[in-house]
């Protein structure tokens, strides 16, 4: 159970924020210099906070208000730093048992060497951090974090200072490792799939506040605002006006057509006609008609729109392609108006390479609309 | 571990309150530069005489003077001016009634034998072949405050300023026109006998007397050894030794 | 050949570069890892015996520690091997501050917070992270302290004296000897010195060498 409020004055930066969580592991997500490392150096207790509280599975670290401010060496935490900060000058075994000082000389290495056990290092034990892969110093800051048993773990961009190929295969174990250890993680990141696969529930932080803070399938699903879903990377973000709105689905008119999106029947967003609305479309739910089949019954719950491509992007194992409507006026997103992904396999049946004139149609649940803010 | 090599350090520090072997002094001069000399030959008969050993420090008058007044472990102070003496019995680090003129120094004006040719009169320092006059600084050595005296009377002391180097002492500034760094220098005469220079007498009228006092210090542990060291070189054969080396004394001026 | 002077630099520079570590080493890290009100006087401060000239800041000194000042109170410092050792701590502190406050400067403080986090008291922190990756000029500030120990002249001349026997170091032993002409004497005494001096710096080296 986490409990921060933190706000934090830095000349040209402040830091305001304020989440909680029952969740196991939080991902805090968001852009470089958003402000997640700094509350993660909050927590840790290495930056004090000009103002706020916070709580930690019961346990009081701060409390401005209330002059209260327990020392890192007081928080029981384990903290794995970007870059991993290893002791150069000791060997792997004497990083990993560095925070065991307090224990007895048997009890020390006989848990050291546990840790090491458990993470594959037990060969590279006696070795410098830089005679180390990246892979390798990654598991030794780990295992240094952890060897304490500490109550909460805090991980700062555990995997940003690794390869590409490397940084898959090492997130599954990552993954894996925190899900068996079982307490309470807050990880830092910038890579949304990171923070997807390894969290449970994300905080989204821009420019030193937080934007959304939700379980990650309702992140994904409902973005709280347009801002939030360009931070997550969401595309097709354009707009339109209100034609009618109800708790299920909302009418709205884009482009001269009438096209239909969800509404969330827990938070339904109903404007009056007329509003000015941003919405997304999810460019993998787009669909292109297959020229031999008729158009669908406009009594379906199918948008139905006609256009053509005026551009394609090879993304290895897929085409994204850029849709034109037919029709006058400005295209909502520079040249184009919505970007459609589609597999391969689907690119050659159809040979969108030479045929170029196409129906698409999006079924309302593809359609998702932002509230302003 | 690592309290105990701080413990260790400072440990040391404390114990190293013992200073390193040394034999201790009996009485401990503290004499003007220009005593050098005479003093060599003056220490070792009182030495044998007296029975005791005897350490000397040579220094500038003034200097000497300032750490006498600081508590330095002087038993007698030989001063070259009697106004340090003086001034210090005022203070109360001297004993009043021990304070005894024991010499009058005279100034001369060496040239080093390398130069060339003898310098034999003040106004010789303008030749522009010499580079560098020594003398001692004249702000607390008094025959450095002499030989300003005599350059400023004969005028010469803005055309000469510029050529000056300062000795801490006299000796010192004996030490640059022996060394080569002056070509000439305006000296103590008990200190001027050595192979490496000439010199003339400068006229004693052209600077106030260099009246050279002595006094014990107060908190001298033997104060009679100090006395007695006075008394020597105020007797017979101490006067003697003086008058050899080109001290003026007490009765003859 | 009196060699009084040789053994009592030895033991001057010995002390006073012990005591420079004591009270350097932390102003070093103060200055290096805390910001406080009247930083930047501090470090002015360090600096100060570096520029002024020896005999000012032994008669300083001397009125601090001599019978109007401490000594009036009892504490026989001026004039005895004491003072040289405080004459040669304050004239090469400086160097061992500034040297041992650029080498913190360079351990990356992430280290030390990693080390927190860890559970380790600040005492600890210095010794275990900051001081071993830093030992290369704390060794070299040490060094360049000792080796101005044993050269301090002009302040050491005015607390201590020049006292045969009793506070004559060897940079005054050499100077008195060129005052008084007696040039075989000076040039030994000044070979010793030297000759001390080179095998500190090959010892010095050497050990710096074994260290990975």
């Amino acid at each position: 159970m986490l409990s921060v409020t933190l706000t934090k004055r830095f000349p040209g930066f402040t830091l305001d924020v304020s989440w909680e969580a029952d969740d196991r592991i939080v991902a805090l997500f968001g852009p470089s210099g958003a402000g997640k490392s700094l509350t993660l150096g909050c927590l840790a207790g290495l930056v004090r906070p000009d103002a706020g509280r916070v709580v930690v599975n019961g346990r009081t670290f701060d409390d401005v208000a209330g002059g209260v401010h327990l020392p890192p060496q007081a928080r029981r935490l384990g903290y794995v730093f970007q870059g991993y900060a290893l002791f150069p000058h000791l060997t792997v075994a004497e990083n990993v048992a560095f925070g065991l000082r307090d224990r007895p000389r048997a009890e020390r290495r006989r848990r050291a060497g546990e840790v090491l056990e458990r993470l594959g290092l037990g060969e590279v034990a006696g070795r410098r951090p830089r005679e180390l892969s990246g892979g390798q110093q990654q598991r030794v800051a780990l295992g240094r974090a952890l060897a304490p048993d500490p109550e909460v773990l805090l991980l700062d961009e555990p995997l940003s200072a690794l390869d590409a190929p490397l940084r898959r295969q090492l997130r599954d174990e990552l993954g894996r490792l925190i899900r068996e250890w079982g307490r309470t993680v807050v990880l830092v990141t910038h890579d949304l799939a990171e923070a997807y696969q390894l969290g449970e529930r994300l905080v989204v932080y821009d420019a030193g506040r937080v934007v959304q803070a939700a379980p990650k399938a309702e992140l994904l699903l409902r973005p709280a605002s347009e801002a939030v879903a360009r931070l997550i990377g969401m595309r097709n973000i354009v707009r339109g006006t209100v034609v009618k709105a109800s708790p299920d689905r909302i009418e709205m008119v884009w482009r001269g057509r009438t096209v239909e999106a969800v509404n969330s029947p827990g938070h339904p967003y109903l404007a009056p006609a007329g509003t000015p609305v941003a919405f997304f479309v999810r460019p993998e739910y787009a669909r292109l008609l297959r020229k031999d089949r008729a158009a669908p019954d406009p009594a379906h719950r199918m948008n139905f729109l006609t256009g053509s491509i005026v551009g394609e992007i090879d993304q290895g194992t897929a085409w994204t392609l850029l849709f034109r409507l037919d029709g006058p006026g400005e295209p909502s997103q520079g040249a184009y108006d919505l970007e459609i992904e589609i597999p391969k396999l689907v690119y050659e049946i159809l040979d969108v390479g030479r045929d170029r004139q196409w129906s698409v149609t999006m079924h309302r649940g593809a359609l998702q609309v932002l509230p302003s803010g | 571990m690592r309290a105990a090599i701080v413990l260790l350090l400072a440990a040391g520090l404390v114990l190293a309150g013992s200073s390193p072997a040394a034999a201790q002094p009996a009485l401990t001069v503290f004499a003007a530069a220009d005593l050098a000399v005479a003093f060599r030959e003056i220490v070792p008969r009182f030495e044998a005489a007296q029975g005791v050993k005897v350490t000397l420090v040579l220094g500038s008058t003034g200097n000497l003077a300032m750490q006498i007044d600081h508590g330095a472990p002087a038993d007698v102070f030989f001063a070259a001016d009697a106004a340090f003496v003086d001034r210090l019995v005022g203070g109360g680090a001297l004993i009043p009634e021990t304070r005894a003129l024991y010499a009058q120094g005279r100034l001369v004006l060496a040239t080093a034998k390398a130069f060339g040719s003898k310098l034999t009169d003040l106004r010789d320092l303008l030749d522009p072949r010499v580079r560098h006059v020594a003398i001692a600084n004249p702000l607390h050595a008094p025959y450095g405050r002499a030989a300003e005296q005599a350059l400023r009377r004969l005028d010469l002391w803005d055309a000469v300023r510029p050529k000056l180097i300062y000795g801490e002492n006299v000796q010192q500034a004996l030490q640059f026109v022996r060394g080569g760094g002056a070509a000439a220098g305006i000296i103590a005469l008990s200190i001027a006998t050595v192979p490496q220079i000439e010199w003339t007498m400068v006229d004693p009228t052209l600077h106030a007397p260099l009246n050279q006092a002595a006094a014990v210090v107060r908190r001298s542990p033997r104060p009679d050894l100090g006395a007695a060291l006075i008394r020597f070189v105020g007797g017979p054969e101490g006067r003697a030794i003086m008058k050899r080396h080109g001290f003026v004394l007490p009765g003859e001026f | 050949m009196d060699l009084f002077p040789l053994r009592l630099s030895l033991q001057v520079a010995v002390t006073a570069t012990a005591l420079t570590l004591l009270v350097g080493l932390p102003i070093a890290w103060l200055l290096a890892r805390r910001r406080f009100p009247g930083r930047d006087l501090v470090a002015a401060l360090v600096v100060f015996p570096l520029v002024l000239p020896p005999t000012v800041l032994g008669y300083y000194l001397l009125v601090v520690i001599g019978s109007r000042g401490l000594g009036a109170l009892g504490l026989e410092l001026a004039f005895t091997w004491r003072a040289a050792v405080l004459a040669a701590a304050l004239g090469s502190i400086a160097l061992l501050i500034k040297a041992a406050q650029a080498g913190f400067e360079t351990v990356d403080p992430r280290l030390e917070q990693a080390a927190r986090t860890l559970g380790r008291s600040e005492w600890s922190i210095f010794w275990v992270v900051t001081l071993p990756l830093a030992w290369r000029s704390v060794l070299a500030g040490t060094v360049l302290a000792f080796c101005r120990a044993l050269g301090e002249f002009g302040i050491t001349l005015m607390v201590a004296g020049s006292i045969p026997g009793r506070t004559q170091t060897l940079p005054l032993a050499i100077y008195d000897h060129v005052q008084a002409n007696q040039m075989a004497e000076a040039n030994l005494l000044a070979l010793l010195s030297i000759g001390l001096v080179v095998l500190l710096l090959l010892g010095v080296s050497r050990l710096a060498r074994l260290r990975f």
